[in-house]
């Protein structure tokens, strides 16, 4: 395991306590928000429904963000059915994606904070479960998170981008917030590398120490990396750490097994391209099949250069075998004409038909309408 | 040429799209992309301007009018609010050949007003042309090269007299074929008039018909054929290829099919996926309702025989 003390675990333990403690305080919240409801229901019912200037939609939705840490009150549910309000959640679906916001955006000063924040609606609409769960919330609920992540020394925008992509942070306990901030200077992330990693994996904080830690540890674990290595792995590619470990062991196993890497070699892939662990099985060993198969390319040749790895396979056949009309398929870097492997990969088509292939771009396309 | 509005753009955006497909990629995939690529281009040409009216399902919507509309007074068309003007559900795209998985070539889709042309030129059954490449000597599962290997045999009895014979003894089969699928008496004065024409199309979009078949090339096992035909599909030319090994006392299975041809399109007028952007599309667009314009009986076919 990445060198995990047990105090560590105690601290996050007691967090969890005091996570029960607060709560306790959001169900007393909560009973008062159904009484609002009620309260709000009844004048509906009295016919004043142009007064109340919460929609009764925004008030159901409130509700369910709530349920879960409490049960829906009996009452609550008594007077829904009575009433001849509708629960507008089963429309959301059938709508065009961004419309459920746009609707709401002029009336709720919420939405027009977060929209100062740079918060995309649009992108937050495409799961159903976010739209109820922000309509729920009022600035005062959210209030102190935002102000978390200024003070961690994240801009703006990138607060913006982070509930973007991960609205539920704003469900997250702000203490476990601090712990798993704690946890992560705690293994001397300096603060630069705590900010490169809430900005490109925005759901890190949604995991809890122990996740992180038993994340970190696989890794480490696996590869034999140490301390240094895993906080550059971190760094360099945050989500692979929260990646599905299922389709991390998978991958594993096709570079391990089905290609034949040995672990020091598996250790320099991780380093030098962490992304291939995040790509398809099939796709891999597809272009593994491709480069190792039909281009001759040695294994150590593709640890040295992971980054062929990521391409297409239908790409590399593309190049290769246009390479390969002219005669100049040549990937050995000892023999003369050597066709650098990086550049084949990652230049665009027509650098690569003049610089590489010393042909035309005209003669390049014409050789693809050819295949 | 181009306009720099993309209001202007989305209106010119109607009729046949000529692409290039790659062999090992679907249909779907290549008209999701491009749909894509297009949506895109248009909401990067003038981000800060307003289109109205733009509901949800446009696709009928005729033209759009720029409007500007204060910002700071109506956020609903906040593009962080409302998202993309140009959404991928507004934009109608039909194919109006279907190539299979394994095949390559020109493939013609109808954008908005156009897929009503892709339909008319599926439905007046237009001849396409098919360039073939085979091996003989072994067999496969799926008749193609990606299958299994399941017989080998020998194949270098087979010299090219023995493959013309065999493929113009075909030909004259399927020309048999295409008077008999006409649906008229073969003795009748009507069917005389008919041959004095020329090939004719069948009645049928089912029945698939060989107009012309030739071999362009045959070294070592490795042949290539050259295909005029018309209703024809994927197994059906893969089967042809299986058929002419049987016949020739061997074994044979196909390892490319390009689709060379779609009656008045052919490779020169495909954009490869690379090229697809707006400028090129809206270029390809207006060559191919030029093509459209000067062949009109591509889109409104007024006699039975094959033009």
């Amino acid at each position: 395991m990445f060198p995990c003390i047990l105090k560590q675990v105690t601290k996050n333990r007691t967090a969890v306590k005091r996570g029960y403690s607060t709560f306790k305080e959001v169900e007393k919240n909560s009973t008062s928000v159904t009484e609002m409801i009620k309260n709000e229901l009844s004048l509906l019912k009295d016919g004043n429904i142009e007064s109340t200037d919460r929609p009764a939609e925004k008030l159901l939705s409130t509700k369910e963000s709530r349920e879960t840490s409490i049960e829906p009150s009996v009452d609550y549910v008594k007077t829904l059915n009575q009433s001849t309000v509708r629960d507008y959640t089963g429309v959301y679906p059938y709508v065009k994606q961004g419309s459920v916001f746009a609707s709401s955006i002029n009336e709720s000063d919420f939405l027009k904070e977060l929209l100062k924040l740079g918060v995309n609606f649009y992108e937050l609409e495409r799961n159903l479960e976010t739209i109820p769960f922000i309509l729920g919330l009022r600035f005062e609920d959210v209030k102190d998170h935002i102000i978390f992540l200024r003070e961690l020394g994240l801009e703006k925008h990138i607060i913006g981008q982070i509930i973007t992509k991960n609205p539920f942070i704003f469900k997250e306990d702000l203490e476990n917030l601090n712990v798993r901030v704690n946890y992560l200077q705690y293994k001397k992330f300096t603060n630069n590398m705590i900010l490169r990693i809430l900005e490109k994996n925005p759901n890190w904080l949604s995991y809890s120490t122990q996740d992180i830690d038993n994340k970190l540890g696989f890794f480490q674990n696996n590869f034999n990396l140490s301390g240094d290595e895993v906080r550059f792995l971190t760094v360099r590619c945050p989500k692979l750490i929260t990646y599905n470990p299922e389709k991390i062991k998978l991958n594993i196993f096709v570079l391990k097994e089905e290609m034949g890497l040995l672990q020091e070699e598996m250790k320099k892939v991780i380093l030098k391209k962490p992304k291939i662990f995040m790509n398809g099985q099939k796709r891999l060993l597809n272009t593994f099949d491709y480069l190792h198969n039909t281009m001759k390319i040695p294994i150590e040749t593709i640890v040295e250069i992971p980054e062929i790895l990521t391409c297409r396979q239908s790409r590399l056949k593309q190049r290769h075998l246009f390479l390969e009309k002219l005669g100049r398929a040549q990937y050995n870097p000892k023999k003369p004409n050597y066709v650098a492997l990086a550049s084949l990969v990652a230049d665009s088509d027509s650098n690569f038909a003049t610089e590489l292939a010393k042909s035309s771009i005209t003669v390049y396309n014409e050789f693809l309408k050819s295949l | 040429m181009v306009a720099q509005n993309a209001a202007a753009m989305w209106n010119a955006l109607r009729g046949i799209v000529c692409v290039y497909k790659p062999a090992e990629a679907s249909v779907r995939k290549l008209r999701r992309d491009l749909i894509m690529k297009i949506c895109k281009g248009l909401n990067e040409v003038d981000e800060n301007q307003y289109y109205r009216p733009f509901k949800p399902h446009t696709s009928n919507a005729t033209e759009l009018i720029q409007q500007s509309v204060d910002r700071s007074v109506d956020l609903r068309d906040h593009p962080l609010v409302y998202g993309p003007k140009f959404d991928e559900l507004d934009l109608s795209l039909s194919w109006s050949n279907f190539l299979g998985w394994n095949t390559s070539g020109v493939l013609l889709f109808g954008l908005r007003s156009g897929t009503q042309s892709a339909r008319y030129i599926r439905e007046n059954r237009s001849s396409r042309a098919y360039r073939i490449k085979g091996v003989f000597g072994q067999a496969t599962d799926t008749g193609f090269k990606n299958g299994k290997v399941v017989e080998r045999s020998t194949w270098r009895h087979i010299k090219p007299f023995h493959f013309d014979k065999i493929l113009s003894a075909m030909q004259a089969a399927h020309q048999k074929k295409m008077f008999e699928m006409s649906g008229i008496d073969m003795q009748s004065q009507l069917a005389y008039e008919l041959a004095a024409q020329g090939p004719i199309r069948p009645i049928n979009s089912k029945l698939p018909i060989i107009y012309g078949i030739k071999c362009i090339d045959y070294e070592g096992p490795e042949f290539t054929l050259e295909i005029q035909c018309i209703n024809e599909y994927e197994t059906y030319l893969v089967g042809l290829i299986h058929e002419i090994g049987v016949r020739l006392h061997s074994t044979a299975h196909c390892t490319a099919i390009k689709c060379i041809r779609h009656s008045y399109f052919n490779l020169d007028h495909a954009l490869l996926s690379r090229h697809w952007d707006l400028k090129n599309i809206l270029q390809n667009i207006r060559m191919c309702n030029r093509i459209l314009a000067e062949n009109e009986h591509v889109l409104k076919q007024t006699s039975i025989a094959l033009r």
